[in-house]
């Protein structure tokens, strides 16, 4: 018997092997679908762009990300443990969440300029609300009877927000770092597609507009690459995160 | 004999002078406690018995400090109460309320920890207090591996941990099941017997309330007020075998027709 590792493969290969000879036998147009070995000669050819590229946008990532979830999770805590502010925020973050940022890039363009600040800007806009409002709902939703426990003990509001506020509204926190952070991931490449002049968005649009057919799919699936990666560890933090997870509210 | 009117001892635990709560507006709110007075000598074993809603949990919560009267006085060893004093007070409420993501012995050591001072020795303390409450061998165990008793029993640690005089306690055995909760009765008799605290206990069975107690205090509901003081005269160490005896049957029906008489 195979493994289903070993089965995954082949299915994976077996697709490639009937893309590659769709393309060969001319059954596709090489203008609008590349081939697999149109991929491999635009990797050979300009590896040393792509990997330029990666390492821009990843950049532009991990310090949009550090942004969004530093002030989006701080900011949230904070708005969910007032209850006022909150009832004010919340619908406006809602808002927020729900317009089309992408309208004000332009603007972002022109106030800081072409080069990785802007993408870094968009990328926190696209991925601050959603982080920030999913803490603020998990704070606000809190079980009051654990608050009380925790004064009772002689908790500061400070320890009780920290210690006891933050750590259960946990999974409502991963659940809008993985909105945010995937949010975070098209703003950054969007942006970059739209007016850049280095990273892995502009590669992709530029090669649109030279026919490279083999660099833009080369770029799509590096983009795609990061994506998983992405995933990959936000569910390792959430495994993390989740182990206690079972019941909170069946508590006798 | 009358809960009001009562002076205040300097061998008095817990003293309420005339407390009053309303909630909402002063005209038009509900008042939900109204001139409660009552006294708990130091060591003693007292327990607040009433119907459900007649403010008894919002009173443990107002000698607790997290609630503050509207009008009256707590003293707490004889000093005037501001604000929560763990150190003075501990509490259990009727969820065990373990934070999940720590383990028993956390959780115990939760309310020191809070307090920052030397780890090895607020561990110590926590897998003290966990053997009292013979739960030694799960101190790494999580809640959610816990039964609903044992994580009782890990609360009644996190009560006792700071080793407070007075152990503040609000219907702690009232989610668990009848023979878990007789069981856990005589096993907070024995750490009460060992441990010489004061306890305040909450609750709305009547059996509990006689079989744990020194003094029974009978709460009627709307507003909430005592209304009758009750000694048991019961020797200790008490044992289940009591609850049959007549005595018991004499006090309990007493109760039971001081609360029936509010039943429409």
């Amino acid at each position: 018997m195979w493994s289903n590792a070993l089965r995954r493969v082949a299915i994976f290969a077996a697709a490639i092997a009937a893309w590659e000879l769709a393309f060969r036998l001319h059954l596709i147009n090489p203008l609008i679908i590349g081939s697999p070995s149109l991929v491999i000669q635009a990797a050979i050819k300009d590896w040393r762009g792509f990997l330029d590229a990666c390492g821009t946008t990843a950049l532009e990532l991990v310090i949009s990300i550090a942004i969004s979830w530093s002030f989006g999770i701080v900011a949230g805590t904070a708005l969910g443990a007032m209850r006022m502010l909150g009832a004010i925020a919340a619908p406006i973050l809602s808002a927020l969440i729900a317009i089309p940022l992408i309208v004000v890039y332009p603007l972002l363009l022109a106030w800081v300029g072409i080069g990785p600040e802007s993408k870094i800007a968009f990328g926190v806009l696209s991925g601050v609300f959603p982080i920030a409002l999913n803490t603020l709902i998990g704070v606000r939703a809190t079980d009051r009877a654990y608050a009380q426990m925790a004064t009772a003990f002689g908790a500061t509001r400070l320890q009780l927000i920290v210690q006891v506020m933050l750590p259960l509204a946990m999974p409502a926190i991963i659940s809008g770092l993985r909105i945010g952070t995937s949010m975070i991931l098209i703003g950054v490449l969007v942006a970059e597609m739209l007016g850049a002049a280095a990273g892995l968005g502009f590669l992709i649009s530029l090669n649109r507009t030279l026919f490279n057919t083999g660099a833009v799919y080369l770029g799509t699936l590096l983009a795609l690459a990061m994506a998983v990666l992405i995933d990959a560890a936000l569910s390792r933090l959430e495994r993390h995160f989740g182990a206690w997870r079972p019941p909170i509210h069946s508590q006798a | 004999m009358s809960a009001r009117g009562i002076v205040a001892g300097t061998a008095d635990a817990i003293v309420v002078r005339s407390v009053s709560k309303s909630f909402g507006a002063a005209a038009g709110g509900l008042k939900v406690l109204d001139d409660i007075s009552l006294n708990v000598a130091n060591g003693r074993f007292v327990t607040l018995v009433g119907p459900s809603g007649c403010g008894k949990s919002t009173l443990l919560q107002i000698i607790a400090g997290l609630v503050p009267a509207s009008e009256g006085e707590i003293l707490i060893e004889g000093e005037p109460l501001a604000g929560p004093r763990p150190s003075a007070t501990g509490i259990v409420f009727q969820d065990a309320l373990l934070l999940p993501w720590k383990t028993a012995a956390q959780n115990v050591e939760f309310p020191l920890a809070l307090r920052g001072g030397d780890a090895t020795r607020r561990r110590a303390r926590a897998l003290d207090m966990l053997a009292l409450v013979g739960l030694a061998e799960v101190a790494e165990s999580y809640p959610h591996q816990l039964s609903g008793g044992m994580r009782q029993r890990v609360a009644i640690a996190r009560g006792l941990v700071e080793d407070p005089k007075i152990l503040l306690m609000d219907e702690p055995f009232a989610a668990l099941d009848e023979q878990t909760r007789t069981k856990m009765g005589g096993e907070l008799l024995q750490i009460w017997e060992r441990s010489s605290k004061t306890i305040l206990f909450i609750t709305h069975g009547l059996t509990e309330a006689i079989f744990l107690a020194d003094t029974v205090l009978v709460m009627q509901a709307r507003p909430g007020r005592i209304v009758e003081r009750i000694d048991v005269e019961l020797p200790r160490p008490r044992s289940y075998d009591m609850i049959g005896s007549e005595y018991f049957g004499r006090v309990r029906n007493q109760i039971w027709h001081l609360l029936a008489e509010q039943v429409p």
